[in-house]
C-alpha cells in the first residue's frame, strides 16, 4: 500500500510537468493571464502551435539541429574507428604518447575552451555556420577509449587472416571490426546524437541567424522580454523540441541506457 | 600486433591528434596567453600580466563564483543520487510499471536542458506557476518567490537539476544492483536480518564502486551547468546562481572581458584537473582494493 | 552498417559544406540586401516586422531582412562579438548608454553626410544633438528608433475609489503608496530595481550620474537620496521590489500591476499600449514626481549603421531609416507600441487628429521630454550601469546594504582600469 502511494508520486513528480507543459500549450492567452494555475483549458485551441509554426523557420531549425548532430556523432564514430585500432592492436613507437594527449584532452571540457575556439572560428569565417558547430565536436575522447576497449577483445587472429587475404588496414578497420562493434557504435552514435541535438551552449555562442541557428536556440528564443511572457507559445515550441528527443528515447531506449552504463564502466 | 605498413598507425591516429590538437590543446595555450591581457575584442589587447587573477580575487568574485557552484553542485549531486538510489531500489523489480517508470525517470535525463528549463521556468513562476498555486492552496499565503528570491532561486535551480539527472544515477545503480548476488542477499533474509539491515551490511557496501563513480562522474558534469542557469535566471537574482561557465559566459559575450573571462576559465579548468585528478586516485585505490 | 555510414558522413559533410559562410539568402534578385538585427518581442516585434515588409513592398531597390537576437543585452553581446568576429550586420538598434563606447571603437557608420540625414525632422531631445551631453558636437551616429521615458502608471479604478491622484513629489508619493498599501494583499507602488530608474530618482534629487568635470559621481549625495527612497519604501512595505533580472523584473512588475498587486508602478512608456490592452482596470498615466525638480532620463535605442559593411549596404540602410521616419511610419509605430514619436512632423499629425485629446496616456512621456535630461557621454557608461551601479543597487535594496556604502564602492570600482 505504502509502496504504490511512493510510486504514484514518482510517477506524479517525473510526468506531471510534461503533462502540465502539454496542457498550457493548448490554452489561449486570456487563460494564461488569468486563470494560469487552472487544470484543464476552457477552450484549448492550437492557436499557440499555429504562432511558433508562423513565426519561427522551424523546418530550418529542424534541418539544422539534425544535420548538425548527425555529422557531429557520425564524424566521431568515423574517427574513433581507426584511432581505437591503432590503440588496440597495433605497437608503434609513439603510442604512449599519443595515449597520453587523448586522455588530456578529457580534462578540457567545452565550457573552458570555448573562448579561444570561438575566436579562432570567428578568424576563418566560420562563425554562424554548420561547418562551425560541427569541427570542434568531431573527436570524442571517450569515443575512442570505448572503441579501443571493445576491440582488445577482438582475437589478433582474425586481422592476421584478413590481412594474410591482402585487405588494406582502411578494409579491416572499416568493414571488419566496425561491425563486430556495432552495439558498441550505435550506442555511442545515439548517445552523441542525442547529446549534440539538445546542445544550446555552443550554438547560443556561435550562431546569430537562422541560417545556423539550432532548435534549443530558438524555443528558448521564445522566451521573449518585454511585453509580457506568452507561456502558451513557448510550452508550445518546448513540445515541439521534447518531441524528437523523447520518440529517439522511445525508439531506443535499450541503446542509450547502455551508452550511460558503458560509459561507467568501459574503462 | 605489427602493423602492416609502418606509417599506418601514424596516419590513423592523424585526423584524430589533430583535431584533438587544434580544438582542445591550443584553445588551452591561447586561454592561457589571454588571461594576461587585458581585451575587448574590438580593440587592441593590452598585456596586464596578472591584473585579471587580482581582480578576480579582490571583487571577490572568484570566491563568489566557487561557492556558488560548489554548493548548487553539491545539492545537485547529494539530491540526485539519493534520489536515484531509492529509486533504483524501489524500481529494481519486474513488471510493466516499473519499467515505465524507469522509463520515465531516465527520459528527463534525455531531453534537452532547455526544455526542463523552460519548462520549470512556467512551472515555478511566482504568480501563475503551478507550484504556486498549489502554495496558496494548501498554506492560503502568498508563494514564495521560488526564482527571483536570491535565498531560494540557488536551490530552485537546483531541484531542477536534481529532477533532470536523477535518471542517470538511477541507471547506474540499477545495474550496480544487478552485480548483488541475491544468494547472499537471500542468506541474510533467511538469517532473520530486516530489510533495512539487509541493505546496510550487503547492498550498500557492494555498491560502493557504482556510488563513488556516481558521485564523481555527477560532480564533475554539475559543475559545468550552464544552459539550466542561462533559461532560468540568467545568473541572478543578484548573481545568486551565477556559477562559474555563466560567469565565464558574462564576463566574455555580455561584458566583452576577454582576458578576465580567460582568466576565469582558467581557474575553473584548474579546478576540474584537480577533481578528476582526485577521481582518478580515488578510483586506483578502488581497484587496487578488489584486487 | 558501414555503407550507412560512410554515407551519412559523406552527406553530412556535404550538406554542411553546401550551407558555407555568413550569407544570408531570400533576397529577391537585383536587391541590396540590409541585416537588420533587432531585439524585440511580442507586439513591438510584430510591428516592426511589418513596417520591414511595407518597405520592401514599396520599393524594389532594397531588401531589409530582420532576424531576432534576444533581448537588449543578449542582443548587444551577439552584435559586438559579430562585429568582432567579422560577421556584423548593416543595421541594428543599441541601448543610448551604449553607443559613445561602440562610437569611440570606430564601428559606427557616420550618417550626416547621406542624403536626406540632416533633414529629417527629429525632435532634438529625442535625437543625438540633446540626448548626450554636446551630443551635437560630435559626428551624428546615431539616429532615435524606439524612444522613451520612465512614466507613473497608476489603477485609475483605485485611485477613483479612494480620491487620491498621481503624486507629484516624493512626499506625495510616499503618502500614496502608504494609502494604497494593504498589508498582504496590495502593494502601493511597485518599480523595478533598475539603473534607469535610479537615475531618474537621483536626477530628481538634483544631481547628476557623471559630473561636469568628468568625475563618475553617482549623484554623491542625490545618489544616496534616490537609493534611499526605495530602501524606505521597501522596508516600510509600501513598495514591492520585483525580482529577476534585467527585463524579467520590468515584466514581474508590468504583471504586479496588472494583477492588481501593485496599484501604481513606474515602467516605460514602452509598454503602454500592452498594459491597456490587458488590464481589466482603467489605466491612468501619469508623470513621474518631483523631487528637489522634475527630471528624467530618456530611454530606448537608436539605430545604428554599421561601419564594416559595403557601401551600397550601408547606403540601403539609410534609406530605410528615412523611411522609418516619414510620418506614417513614426505614427504607426508610436501608435501601436507608446514609444514616443520622433519627429515633429509625426507630432503635429497626430495633434492635428485630435489623437492626444483621445489618448491622453499617450501624451504624457511627450510632455515629460520638457525635463528629460540627457546622458554624458561617456565611453564607459554602459559598464558603469550594467557591471558596477546595478548589482549594487539591486544589493542594496533587496539585501537591504547600506546605499552609502554601496555607491562609495561603485564609485572607486568606477575609477579603476578596466
Amino acid at each position: 500500500m505504502m509502496r504504490r502511494a511512493v510510486l504514484a508520486l514518482v510517477a506524479l513528480i517525473w510526468l506531471f510537468p510534461y503533462l502540465w507543459m502539454g496542457l498550457t500549450s493548448l490554452k489561449p492567452l486570456d487563460e494564461i493571464i488569468h486563470s494560469p494555475t487552472a487544470l484543464l483549458p476552457l477552450h484549448p485551441s492550437f492557436d499557440a502551435y499555429r504562432d511558433v509554426f508562423r513565426t519561427l523557420p522551424l523546418a530550418r531549425y529542424f534541418l539544422n539541429t539534425s544535420v548538425m548532430a548527425l555529422s557531429i556523432a557520425a564524424l566521431q564514430i568515423a574517427l574513433a574507428l581507426p584511432a581505437g585500432y591503432a590503440l588496440a592492436k597495433l605497437r608503434f613507437r609513439g603510442k604512449r604518447l599519443a595515449f597520453a594527449l587523448i586522455v588530456a584532452t578529457l580534462l578540457v571540457p567545452a565550457q573552458v575552451r570555448f573562448v579561444p575556439v570561438f575566436l579562432m572560428l570567428a578568424r576563418a569565417h566560420l562563425v554562424n555556420t554548420l561547418s562551425g558547430l560541427i569541427l570542434p565536436f568531431g573527436v570524442s575522447a571517450l569515443g575512442t577509449f570505448l572503441v579501443r576497449q571493445a576491440l582488445l577483445n577482438v582475437p589478433d587472429s582474425q586481422i592476421e587472416a584478413a590481412r594474410i587475404d591482402g585487405a588494406s588496414e582502411l578494409y579491416i578497420v572499416y568493414r571488419l571490426m566496425a561491425p563486430l562493434l556495432t552495439p558498441t557504435l550505435v550506442s555511442l552514435f545515439l548517445f552523441s546524437f542525442i547529446s549534440h541535438w539538445n546542445d544550446y551552449f555552443w550554438p547560443l555562442v556561435l550562431t546569430t541567424d537562422e541560417h545556423a541557428r539550432t532548435l534549443p536556440l530558438a524555443i528558448a528564443l521564445l522566451r521573449e522580454q518585454g511585453s509580457g511572457v506568452r507561456w502558451h507559445i513557448v510550452m508550445a515550441g518546448n513540445v515541439i523540441l521534447s518531441l524528437p528527443a523523447l520518440a529517439v528515447f522511445a525508439a531506443a531506449q535499450r541503446h542509450l541506457l547502455r551508452a550511460v552504463t558503458e560509459r561507467g564502466f568501459g574503462g | 600486433m605489427k602493423p602492416s605498413r609502418r606509417t599506418d598507425p601514424y596516419w590513423m591516429l592523424l585526423p584524430t591528434l589533430l583535431f584533438l590538437f587544434v580544438f582542445f590543446l591550443f584553445p588551452l595555450g591561447m586561454l592561457i596567453k589571454q588571461s594576461f591581457f587585458s581585451w575587448d575584442l574590438l580593440t587592441d589587447a593590452r598585456y596586464v600580466g596578472l591584473a585579471n587573477y587580482r581582480a578576480l580575487l579582490r571583487s571577490g568574485e572568484l570566491l563568489h563564483t566557487f561557492t556558488t557552484t560548489f554548493s548548487m553542485s553539491a545539492a545537485v549531486v547529494l539530491g540526485s543520487m539519493a534520489a536515484g538510489l531509492a529509486l533504483a531500489l524501489l524500481l529494481d523489480r519486474p513488471g510493466r510499471f516499473a519499467a515505465f517508470l524507469r522509463g520515465a525517470v531516465f527520459s528527463a535525463y534525455v531531453v534537452s536542458w532547455v526544455s526542463v528549463a523552460l519548462l520549470f521556468l512556467w512551472l515555478l513562476d511566482a504568480d501563475s506557476g503551478i507550484f504556486s498555486g498549489l502554495w496558496r492552496a494548501v498554506c492560503g499565503s502568498r508563494a514564495p518567490n521560488w526564482l527571483g528570491d536570491p535565498a531560494l532561486a540557488p536551490w530552485a535551480v537546483a531541484g531542477v537539476s536534481v529532477w533532470k539527472i536523477t535518471g542517470y544515477a538511477l541507471v547506474l545503480f540499477l545495474s550496480g544492483l544487478q552485480d548483488v548476488p541475491s544468494s547472499v542477499l537471500e542468506a541474510a533474509e533467511l538469517d532473520g536480518a530486516s530489510p533495512s539491515a539487509r541493505f546496510r551490511n550487503v547492498t550498500w557496501p557492494l555498491l560502493r564502486p557504482t556510488t563513488l563513480f556516481v558521485a564523481t562522474t555527477s560532480l564533475i558534469a554539475s559543475f559545468q551547468l550552464f544552459d539550466v542557469v542561462r533559461v532560468m535566471t540568467q545568473g541572478g537574482p543578484v548573481r545568486s546562481t551565477t556559477v562559474f561557465v555563466y560567469a565565464v559566459y558574462e564576463q566574455l559575450f555580455l561584458d566583452l572581458r576577454v582576458g578576465r573571462a580567460s582568466a576565469e576559465a582558467v581557474v575553473f579548468f584548474a579546478i576540474l584537473l584537480l577533481l578528476t585528478g582526485a577521481q582518478f586516485v580515488l578510483f586506483r585505490s578502488q581497484e587496487t582494493e578488489a584486487a | 552498417m558501414i555503407p550507412r555510414r560512410e554515407f551519412l558522413r559523406a552527406s553530412a559533410l556535404a550538406a554542411a559544406g553546401l550551407v558555407g559562410a555568413c550569407a544570408t539568402d531570400a533576397v529577391p534578385e537585383g536587391r541590396t540586401p540590409v541585416s537588420l538585427w533587432f531585439s524585440y518581442g511580442g507586439t513591438n516585434r510584430e510591428v516592426l516586422e511589418g513596417l520591414v515588409r511595407r518597405f520592401n513592398a514599396r520599393q524594389s531597390r532594397d531588401y531589409v531582412q530582420a532576424v531576432y537576437q534576444g533581448d537588449y543585452f543578449e542582443g548587444l553581446a551577439k552584435l559586438r562579438t559579430a562585429i568582432a568576429a567579422g560577421c556584423a550586420p548593416t543595421l541594428s538598434h543599441v541601448l543610448g548608454e551604449v553607443v559613445p563606447y561602440l562610437a569611440n571603437a570606430n564601428v559606427l557608420e557616420p550618417l550626416g553626410d547621406y542624403p536626406g540625414v540632416r533633414e529629417l525632422d527629429l525632435i532634438p531631445e529625442l535625437g543625438q544633438e540633446r540626448s548626450w551631453l554636446s551630443g551635437g558636437a560630435r559626428p551624428l551616429v546615431a539616429l532615435p528608433f524606439n524612444r522613451s521615458t520612465p512614466i507613473a502608471y497608476l489603477n485609475g479604478d483605485l485611485f477613483a475609489q479612494t480620491g487620491l491622484r498621481a503624486p507629484r513629489d516624493w512626499a506625495e508619493l510616499r503618502s500614496v503608496a502608504e494609502r494604497l498599501s494593504v498589508p498582504r494583499t496590495r502593494f502601493g507602488f511597485g518599480c523595478p530595481i533598475n539603473w534607469w530608474f535610479w537615475v531618474a530618482l537621483v536626477g530628481q534629487a538634483g544631481g547628476t550620474v557623471v559630473a561636469a568635470d568628468g568625475r563618475v559621481s553617482l549623484g554623491d549625495e542625490a545618489g544616496v537620496l534616490a537609493l534611499s527612497l526605495w530602501q524606505e519604501l521597501v522596508r516600510d512595505g509600501f513598495m514591492k521590489p520585483p525580482p529577476g533580472r534585467d527585463y524579467n523584473a520590468w515584466e514581474q512588475c508590468n504583471q504586479d500591476f496588472l494583477s492588481g498587486r501593485a496599484a501604481m508602478i513606474w515602467s516605460s512608456t514602452a509598454f503602454l499600449k500592452y498594459l491597456e490592452a490587458h488590464a481589466r482596470f482603467r489605466v491612468v498615466a501619469a508623470p513621474l514626481p518631483a523631487g528637489r525638480k522634475r527630471a528624467v532620463p530618456t530611454g530606448g535605442t537608436f539605430w545604428i549603421v554599421l561601419r564594416g559593411a559595403a557601401s551600397e549596404q550601408k547606403a540601403a540602410a539609410v534609406r530605410f531609416l528615412r523611411f522609418m521616419n516619414e510620418p506614417e511610419q513614426v505614427i504607426e509605430w508610436s501608435t501601436r507600441t507608446g514609444y514616443i514619436p520622433v519627429t515633429r512632423a509625426a507630432v503635429k499629425e497626430l495633434e492635428r487628429r485630435g489623437y492626444y485629446a483621445d489618448h491622453p496616456n499617450d501624451a504624457v512621456a511627450l510632455e515629460q521630454l520638457s525635463v528629460a535630461e540627457p546622458w554624458p557621454w561617456s565611453v564607459d557608461l554602459f559598464r558603469l550601469q550594467r557591471e558596477i551601479v546595478q548589482p549594487r543597487l539591486e544589493s542594496a535594496v533587496l539585501e537591504g546594504r547600506d546605499a552609502r556604502d554601496v555607491l562609495r564602492e561603485a564609485r572607486a570600482l568606477a575609477l579603476e582600469p578596466t
